[in-house]
């Protein structure tokens, strides 16, 4: 470690510290004054508040959203991100290419063109009834499956990335002596090498299950004002500032709800790769 | 591969093409829905080009493209250049390195409260909201991303490559820009368009940190969405979508690497 | 253990032909090398018998089976991969016994097996370890346990011994031997070191660039009469020199110019063609040549003289280099056999060489 410090290029110390000082300044004074607003008023007053049933639930709602989001994007993405790096060959850059485009259209057009294909005027009703499969326009916004549909929409491809980027580093090889071994594609697919990507998968769950469980925007636009997210509590509590540490308190609370299930998720998936590798079929 | 049972292919085959089209389907449909001449929402009526028309006259969506452009690139400049000299800083040994894990927190906590704690920041300072405020916000995203992706990267550099350098003569200073900086290219490269895509994309900070007068792209599209939208806003994407993909189509078959077809 | 045979069979890679109309018979139950430069289709053809390439002619047969079509999960033959393919997130029981659990095989009855197996190639106190705690020799062991296990009809090496330094390799080898004579398996072994070919194999088959079989027959046979100019210097180190077949009074042979006349034992017999006038090819190796700085008793006169252009010692070994004209030099291996030479060669000496003539080798190719 010495030697290597000495034959290290040396870098001013104020070259590289900005970065440091950017984090802390705008990331962890900003927590802290979260943290400072929500005890403002009095004790834990703010806090109080939101110990009941209603908010309760308005947690449970959006860890459901962000639990089902993640687990079903990780079923649709799997299965493509291992096809692109394991067998796509010639085709690999371009159908990485595809997936790209995604990202650079806006994520609230993809909202706004859903509205548009679900509406009762909507591109999927008119094609329905043109079909004659249906007589009455479907009722498909405003409700549970639709949230469902365009959260799933927009999160597969940051679950694909992940997913991805792992399978890409797997060595072929271990598939061949899977085989040469005996075992039937799925034998390898479980045993080894899903437990070789778990990492990939893990990031990738997280990298959607964060945001989608903080998100508003969608259940508001696609679901309809009717039912409250934690996403929406905050940024309404927030946003007038008579009730601002409310908006700090309840952030510090589902912040903490969330830290507890990120645990309990990597927990979890420590004890699946135990399991997995101890042969037991 | 085709070690695999055909069965099994044939499945993935078309789960993948299933998956992308489902992808793909509002892309297609709102580029589709930019030429018919009739408002949003209602059934297709007639090809045209109007909506074109009106968003390359229309001033507030360019001011609020401008905007968003403007935030983006100085933010992405600003954390790409600031992250890659703290990898460097980092990577010199020391208790730095043990602050790298101090980025990826960023990705742990909802932007959501990042973007409420820099609001109470901002407003206990008394810095007003607006452009810089939220380019502010948009560093600290892009931090988030370059750090932990030159990281990893960096330590998948050679250091061999260093010690070459260094025993044909080179000072540190050139070391870093003749074999690192070159090296650490491609990465930062990919992470300067990722962070700059998702600062474009951005709206939660938006919505909590540009203030009143600022408007970007994003929240120039929320507030469509709230009051009445217009085929600008498909005729405005379709156009960022083809721009977009004829970039990224022109670069790559400048590199065969990463050729696209 | 099973034999395995190829016949037939073609294999085309990205348009490129590799194999060609491969006709191939594999001994069952002897230790078979296949041997070959890098990149001439060696490894191509062991993939195909894994059933990890499928053939795009031909067919293949494990015994009296015709496993062509058959996957590779679906064969009686297991591999040993260059780099082992170990799976890293098991441990190396599991990774042994990881042929017997896709199989449901009963718990106590893996436990019970893997640790015959261990025990087998001394490896039973690594057997809860991780992969990438054992050594080169461990890994090999590991990975050669774990292919043995199922009992395969043939076991599949391909290159195990690369990646490691000689004196381990060495004895690997030797190790690799014992296995398959305690198994009696039927093993397919592909190198590109002759040196490991001939140490272990019963079999060997040299496989030239163009990816077919240019020879095949015992270590012996391969090493002390190749068929051809490829064969010859593929296998250890020769002096070949071109020529054409003549009749002197002494016999049939081959006229090198502005050497000698070589004259060649039972000419007729190793090169059934053989006419005044035709091109051939001599390979006499450098260790049937013997050189002296002195006339030598008894042993008729010298075949050649030359002056030592370069001398390489190898410490149980000297090799020279005979300059016998301006443009064709011999190479000579001589022992170290005294502790002090009683005659020191050195550079720029003349010397006369002898040979005898049931060591030339004709070749005609």
């Amino acid at each position: 470690m010495n030697i290597k410090k000495l034959f290290l290029p040396q870098i001013p110390f104020f070259l590289g510290i900005p970065a440091l000082v950017w984090q802390v300044l705008f990331v962890y004074v900003p927590l802290v004054f979260i943290l400072v607003l929500s005890v403002q008023s009095g004790t834990f007053e703010s806090f109080r508040a939101f110990f009941t049933a209603e908010y309760g639930l308005v947690l449970v709602r959006s860890l459901f959203l962000g639990l089902s989001t993640a687990t079903i994007c990780l079923i649709l993405a799997y299965p493509v991100a291992y096809w692109i790096a394991l067998c796509a060959g010639r085709w690999k850059n371009f159908l990485l290419f595809l997936l790209f485009i995604p990202f650079w259209t806006n994520f609230l057009l993809h909202i706004y063109a859903w509205m548009f294909i679900m509406d009762r005027n909507g591109v999927i009703n008119t094609v329905l009834q043109w079909l004659g499969l249906i007589q009455e326009p479907l009722h498909l916004l405003h409700t549970t499956a639709s949230v469902f549909v365009v959260m799933v929409y927009c999160y597969t491809p940051f679950m694909i990335w992940p997913i991805y980027s792992a399978l890409e580093k797997f060595d072929v090889r271990l598939h061949e002596a899977s085989s040469d071994l005996g075992a039937t594609w799925w034998q390898t697919l479980w045993h080894i090498v899903i437990p070789l990507s778990l990492p990939g998968i893990r990031s990738g769950f997280f990298l959607v299950l964060v945001p989608a469980f903080g998100e508003f925007v969608i259940p508001e636009l696609i679901g309809g004002d009717k039912v409250m997210f934690a996403g929406g509590v905050v940024s309404y509590y927030t946003l007038h500032a008579k009730t601002s540490s409310f908006g700090a308190a309840f952030t510090i609370i589902t912040s903490c709800v969330l830290c507890l299930v990120l645990c309990l998720i990597y927990l979890l998936s420590r004890r699946f790769m135990r399991h997995v590798t101890h042969g037991k079929v | 591969m085709g070690k695999h049972s055909l069965l099994a292919q044939r499945w993935n085959i078309i789960w993948i093409v299933l998956v992308y089209a489902f992808l793909f389907i509002p892309i297609v449909v709102f580029c589709a829905f930019s030429f018919n001449n009739a408002p949003f929402p209602s059934a297709w009526v007639g090809l045209t080009t109007r909506w074109y028309q009106e968003l390359f006259s229309s001033t507030e969506i360019w001011h609020a493209l401008y905007n968003s452009l403007i935030v983006s690139s100085v933010a992405v400049i600003l954390s790409a250049v600031m992250g890659v000299f703290f990898v460097y800083l980092a990577m010199q040994g020391g208790r730095i390195r043990f602050m790298l894990s101090h980025f990826y927190a960023n990705l742990v906590f909802p932007e959501i409260v990042l973007a409420v704690g820099l609001l109470s920041l901002f407003s206990a300072l008394g810095i007003s909201l607006g452009m810089w405020a939220l380019i502010i916000a948009h560093t600290v995203l892009g931090l988030g991303y370059v750090v932990p992706l030159v990281y990893d990267r960096y330590q998948e550099l050679d250091y061999r490559l260093t010690e070459a350098a260094l025993d044909l003569g080179a000072t540190p200073l050139q070391v870093f820009t003749t074999v690192t900086l070159p090296l650490l290219r491609p990465t930062l490269f990919s992470a300067s368009i990722l962070v700059f895509i998702v600062s474009f994309d951005d709206f939660i900070f938006a919505y909590f940190c540009a203030g009143s007068t600022f408007q970007t792209l994003p929240l120039y599209i929320l507030s469509m969405l709230r009051t009445g939208v217009s085929p600008i806003v498909n005729a405005l994407s379709t156009v960022l979508l083809v721009f977009s993909s004829l970039l990224i189509i022109g670069y790559s078959s400048l590199k065969t690497k990463f050729r696209v077809f | 253990m099973k034999s395995v045979e190829l016949r037939g069979v073609t294999k085309r890679l990205h348009g490129e032909v590799i194999l060609e109309n491969i006709n191939l018979v594999i001994p069952s139950g002897k230790f078979f090398a296949l041997l070959g430069p890098s990149g001439c289709g060696k490894t191509t053809l062991l993939r195909l018998i894994g059933g990890f390439e499928l053939v795009n002619e031909g067919q293949i047969f494990i015994g009296d089976r015709d496993i062509t079509h058959l996957p590779s999960n679906q064969r009686s033959v297991n591999t040993v991969f260059q780099n082992y393919a170990l799976f890293p997130h098991l441990s190396v029981f599991d990774n042994i016994a990881y042929s017997l659990n896709v199989r449901n095989v009963d718990k106590s009855v893996v436990r019970k097996r893997v640790g015959k197996i261990a025990e087998a190639f001394s490896i039973d106190r690594h057997l809860y370890k991780e992969i990438g705690q054992l050594s080169g020799g461990q890994q090999q062991r590991v990975a050669i346990a774990r292919a043995v296990i199922n009992e395969p009809d043939v076991l599949l090496l391909d290159e195990p011994l690369a990646a490691l330094d000689s004196k381990l390799r060495e004895r690997l080898l030797v190790e690799l031997s014992d296995v398959q004579e305690m198994l009696q398996t039927t093993f397919v072994y592909v190198t590109h070191d002759p040196f490991e070919a001939l140490t272990v194999a019963d079999q060997v088959a040299i496989m030239n660039n163009d990816g077919d079989i240019e020879q095949m027959g015992t270590p012996r046979e391969i090493y002390e009469f190749p068929v051809s100019s490829f064969a010859a210097r593929f296998v250890g180190t020769t002096n070949i020199l071109k020529g054409t077949f003549g009749v002197r009074e002494a016999g049939f042979g081959v006229d090198v110019p502005d050497v000698c006349f070589f004259l060649v034992d039972q000419a007729g017999a190793l090169v059934p063609n053989a006419r005044e006038g035709l091109q051939a090819f001599v390979s006499i190796r450098p260790e049937k040549i013997t050189i002296s700085r002195r006339l030598l008793e008894g042993v008729g006169a010298p075949k050649l003289t030359g002056r030592v252009a370069n001398k390489v010692y190898y410490g149980h070994s000297t090799m020279y280099q005979v300059q016998v004209n301006d443009g064709i030099a011999l190479r000579v291996f001589e022992q170290n056999e005294e502790h002090v030479r009683q005659e020191e060669i050195d550079y720029d000496d003349q010397v006369y060489l002898y040979w005898l003539d049931k060591n030339v080798v004709v070749l005609e190719r």
